[in-house]
């Protein structure tokens, strides 16, 4: 013990006496600061990030058929991964809440749709061609009246807009001749004649409006939703980070929808409010200047140019109105709206927030800000395992997001749906459909010709004859057609909780009472699973959220990587440059001995030196990453993307220091100077007092 | 030594006049090309009403077979032209009417039109508009003559078409293999604008009947075989059980009357 004392002493004496020591000491601070600042913003991050996977939709656990070719990705794949069916959730869900640290089991499966819209002519036509089959069907209401005139007025207002654009175009360009076919249409169609006799005949008269007039607007709509089908009432209790933002949950076993906030956002606002949104975010956030910023500039221009988005929705009685208040606004004679709004949208620093505020307070309630609102009906439509296109009607409840993951795109990427229009729209084959399928299939008799032989087949010396006459037959429609089925799609209708458990799912979440015991967990369930018969594979959250869920693991790879690659180069130059400093005290080794030092002496002092002089510096390595690590738990490390902000699990991380880095950096440090030092010690050790007296001054 | 030089010259030069007047033997004019197309496209065309049952059958990789039948409604003259679904029980009701250069689908699952393009997968099959109506080939394209061929035991001219500009169609340019005996296509190849071949289609089965409204033969595509490009392995068969030329109900062709179906 006096012996370390005194070793201990000299080398904190020859702490600073060397400019090498400072050199080690410098690669030492830089290395364990590192270490300390790096692994305590992964460990953060791969705590936040679990929040953001297990809260949104992965739970705990996740477990999907056994027999799927791909593996499960919640949150993405870079190909879409071919899950099998589940085909009865309602036999796996007792199965597995026997298991005692299970709190609850959410059916899922998610899947792909599209929403189409037409042009704005034939969304406005749709609403008349419905109002109108209303009225032939018995329906005499003043407001339905009402309707039917605004819908009429608005298309005028539209046929007329079309009218002159086709008349400046037709100035522009020989091609749109005034004979054309489209012209003589728009004439008629804005005709007096035209519109005094639609009563008379409305389906006609539609019938030539729809064909004739709406395909010469291009402005149709058309977008993807992904989205997790599931037992919404269990989801909302279970993941308890899910609020609803806009309208309401679905009522309890109804079907319905409800639209992630940030895909409603992003695809269902209108184009312009957008752009102005998006404008806004940047000057106030990140602080940027529409004269500087190209990005903004070029907003602004689409919003000057695209002003039939607006111009299409309006009624002449809206339109008359937006026109004096842009009149006052812009202190203006024009009487175009088109060349007002394009004037309103010419915005600059100076006046920006000023048009923004006009823009909502009196544009947007002329207008639908957004295709569809809660409480609206949506048709979706989605491919469906067999290949079908299958549509549903589905009320839109609302719109939701997961707290904390607001700005979230990873997160907000999916909307929900109940399971039983999940069901309807995954198309799942049944046995009943595999035989009616065979069934036409046999009745018809077609051979199956491969794609290499069917030159050969077809038209070589085996084949038939390319040419036959037939008889014309009688055809039964009736017959052929038969009864035709509907999905009941009934928005009132409520599924008991057998009706939604019973039948196919894809994936099922598993939230667990205990989330510590999660290794256990899934062993009991792969028991259970082999047991039953379930066949059933078990992931935990990370691994089902796809690439996104290894993210922190390779990060931490990368970052442990980088680590050793710097001890390493500081194990070479710690090593040489102790050996060059032993070198450099041999005389004093050598008298040290003489004095009676023993080797194991002299080794020692060596070997501490070296551990005192990386603890030193590794412990102000550890002060500073530490004092870093507390900066930034303070103020956030701030998130400048999508993907941070899904893995920060919201706008900022806030890292806090773990032992395990301060303990992890300084262990790494003993080793890394007990192994560089040991060779230059055990050299020093093995000097002779005879030699060192004879060596030169 | 020198004769025999000579005479191998000679006979070169003979072979490869001959390989020339095989290669190019009566290539088609212009005319003789939209002949040749206004041909198919007057055979198919109907004077009457028109209506057909058809099956398709589509294939895909890793999928269960895809089977439908369909009930065809064509009025040529007007320009119209309607599928029906009948079978499978959940295709029933849904439906395309064309009507001028619009190509409507309807569902009445969600009792809703959708507009659609040319370019259409009908019911999602590799199956377009085109192979179920009337044919416009002399309108819409712009023939090149490519050459003759064997195509199995058959003699064909082999055509390139372009599609005209300004005409909408669902493959810009189209690789063409015509029978000289009958006039009738037996193969086409559908090509991007890219240059790249989207499908292959096989016409090996070619029917006719007496129109009474036409008082001529009525030719249709009983059998067409179409082969996807892209993804190998993908095929859809389309035939034609039945054809009836009765008149068909004044209104067949308006939304009202394919709604009124699944009502």
């Amino acid at each position: 013990m006096i012996q370390f004392g005194i070793l201990a002493q000299i080398a904190f004496r020859n702490l600073f006496s060397n400019f090498l020591n400072v050199v080690i000491g410098g690669i030492v601070f830089v290395g364990t600061l590192l270490f300390v600042v790096g692994s305590s913003m992964l460990n953060s991050m791969d705590s936040a990030m679990s929040k953001s996977i297990i809260g949104s939709v992965s739970g705990h656990i996740q477990v999907y058929s056994s027999k799927s070719k791909d593996e499960l990705a919640l949150f993405g794949h870079f190909n879409e991964p071919d899950i099998s069916e589940i085909p009865d959730f309602s036999i796996i869900k007792p199965a597995l809440m026997e298991i005692e640290n299970i709190k609850s089991v959410i059916p899922m499966g998610v899947n792909g749709a599209q929403v189409s819209y037409g042009n704005t002519l034939d969304v406005v036509l749709e609403k008349l061609r419905k109002a109108e089959n209303k009225k032939r069907r018995g329906g005499h209401s003043i407001e339905l009246k009402d309707q039917i005139e605004s819908y009429k007025n608005h298309v005028r207002q539209i046929v007329s807009i079309i009218q002159k654009d086709f008349a400046n175009l037709s100035v522009l360009s020989e091609a749109r001749s005034e004979d054309s076919e489209s012209v003589i249409a728009l004439r008629k169609a804005n005709s007096a004649d035209f519109w005094k006799s639609f009563d008379n005949d409305p389906l006609g008269h539609l019938e030539f409006l729809e064909n004739k007039i709406a395909f010469l607007i291009p402005d149709s709509d058309f977008y993807s939703i992904g989205y997790v089908g599931t037992d919404l009432d269990s989801f909302k209790k279970d993941f308890d980070r899910m609020e609803i933002v806009d309208g309401q949950m679905v009522p309890q076993g109804q079907r319905g929808l409800l639209l992630s906030k940030f895909v409603y956002e992003h695809q269902f606002k209108m184009k312009s409010a957008q752009r102005m949104d998006d404008i806004k975010e940047a000057i106030e956030n990140r602080h940027s200047k529409i004269a500087k910023d190209t990005d903004l500039k070029f907003l602004i221009k689409q919003n000057k140019m695209q002003t039939r988005e607006i111009i299409f929705q309006l009624d002449p009685i809206s339109t008359n109105k937006l026109i004096k208040l842009l009149q006052t606004l812009l202190k203006s004679q024009e009487t175009e709206l088109a060349s007002l709004l394009s004037g309103f949208f010419d915005v600059n620093d100076e006046n920006f927030l000023e048009r923004y505020r006009f823009f909502y307070s009196d544009i947007a309630p002329l207008v639908d800000l957004y295709r569809i609102r809660p409480g609206d009906m949506l048709t979706i439509k989605a491919f469906t395992k067999t290949g079908y296109i299958q549509s549903v009607n589905i009320k839109v409840y609302g719109t939701f997001q997961f707290k904390g993951l607001e700005k979230s795109g990873l997160a907000g990427g999916l909307s929900l749906m109940d399971l039983v229009s999940f069901r309807d729209l995954y198309g799942y084959l049944t046995p009943e459909k595999l035989l009616e399928t065979k069934q036409l299939k046999k009745a018809t008799g077609a051979k199956i010709i491969d794609r290499d032989k069917a030159e050969e087949e077809l038209f070589g010396d085996s084949g038939s004859s390319i040419v036959s006459t037939t008889k014309q037959v009688n055809i039964d429609e009736k017959k052929e057609l038969g009864v035709i089925q509907t999905i009941d799609t009934s928005i009132n209708r409520i599924y008991s909780q057998s009706e939604i458990d019973k039948g196919v799912v894809l994936n099922a979440a598993i939230i667990l009472k205990d989330p510590s015991k999660i290794k256990e967990t899934m062993a009991k369930i792969n028991e259970v699973s082999s047991k039953n018969h379930l066949d059933l594979k078990v992931v935990n959250w990370q691994k089902a959220a796809g690439f996104i869920g290894q993210f922190v693991g390779v990060a931490k790879v990368i970052l442990y990587l980088v680590v050793f690659i710097i001890f390493i180069v500081a194990l070479v130059i710690i090593n040489n440059a102790v050996m060059m400093a032993t070198l450099q005290r041999t005389k004093e080794i050598g008298t040290m001995r003489a004095l009676g030092a023993q080797r194991s002496f002299v080794l020692s002092m060596i070997l501490i030196e070296t551990v005192i002089l990386g603890l030193t510096f590794g412990l102000f390595g550890t002060i500073a990453g530490s004092f870093i690590v507390k900066l930034l738990g303070h103020y956030g490390f701030p998130a400048m993307n999508d993907f941070l902000y899904f893995f920060f699990s919201g706008p900022r991380l806030f890292p806090t220091l773990g032992a395990g880095s301060v303990f992890g950096a300084m262990a790494i440090i003993i080793i890394v100077t007990v192994i560089s030092a040991l060779y230059p010690a055990l050299v020093a050790a093995r000097v002779s007092p005879l030699t060192a007296m004879q060596a030169e001054e | 030594m020198k004769n025999m030089k000579k005479y191998n010259m000679i006979k070169i030069t003979a072979i490869y006049c001959l390989m020339q007047v095989a290669l190019y033997a009566e290539p088609l004019s212009k005319s003789k090309m939209v002949e040749v197309l206004r041909g198919i496209d007057v055979r198919i065309r109907s004077s009457g009403d028109y209506k057909s049952l058809v099956y398709i059958e589509q294939r895909e990789k890793g999928k269960a077979d895809q089977v439908r039948e369909a009930l065809v409604y064509r009025r040529d003259a007007d320009e119209k032209m309607m599928i029906l679904f009948t079978k499978p029980k959940t295709e029933s009701g849904k439906g395309y009417l064309r009507i001028d250069k619009n190509l409507w689908f309807y569902d009445p699952t969600v009792g809703k039109w959708e507009r659609r393009t040319e370019r259409e997968r009908i019911g999602g099959t590799d199956s377009r508009r085109q192979d179920f109506d009337q044919s416009n080939l002399a309108g819409e394209y712009e023939p090149e003559f490519e050459g003759e061929e064997k195509l199995g035991k058959y003699n064909v001219w082999v055509l390139k078409l372009t599609a005209k500009p300004g005409v909408d169609v669902a493959y810009p340019v189209v690789k063409f293999w015509v029978d000289k005996e009958t006039g009738n296509d037996l193969k086409r190849q559908d090509f991007a604008l890219s240059g790249k071949l989207m499908r292959t289609e096989y016409t090996p089965k070619w029917s006719k009947l007496y129109s009474e409204s036409k008082k001529a033969d009525l030719w249709y595509r009983q059998e067409i075989r179409i082969y996807d490009e892209i993804d190998k392995g993908n095929s859809t068969l389309v035939i034609i059980k039945s054809v009836d030329l009765q008149a068909l109900p004044e209104n067949i062709f308006t939304k009202a009357w394919l709604e009124s179906k699944s009502r």
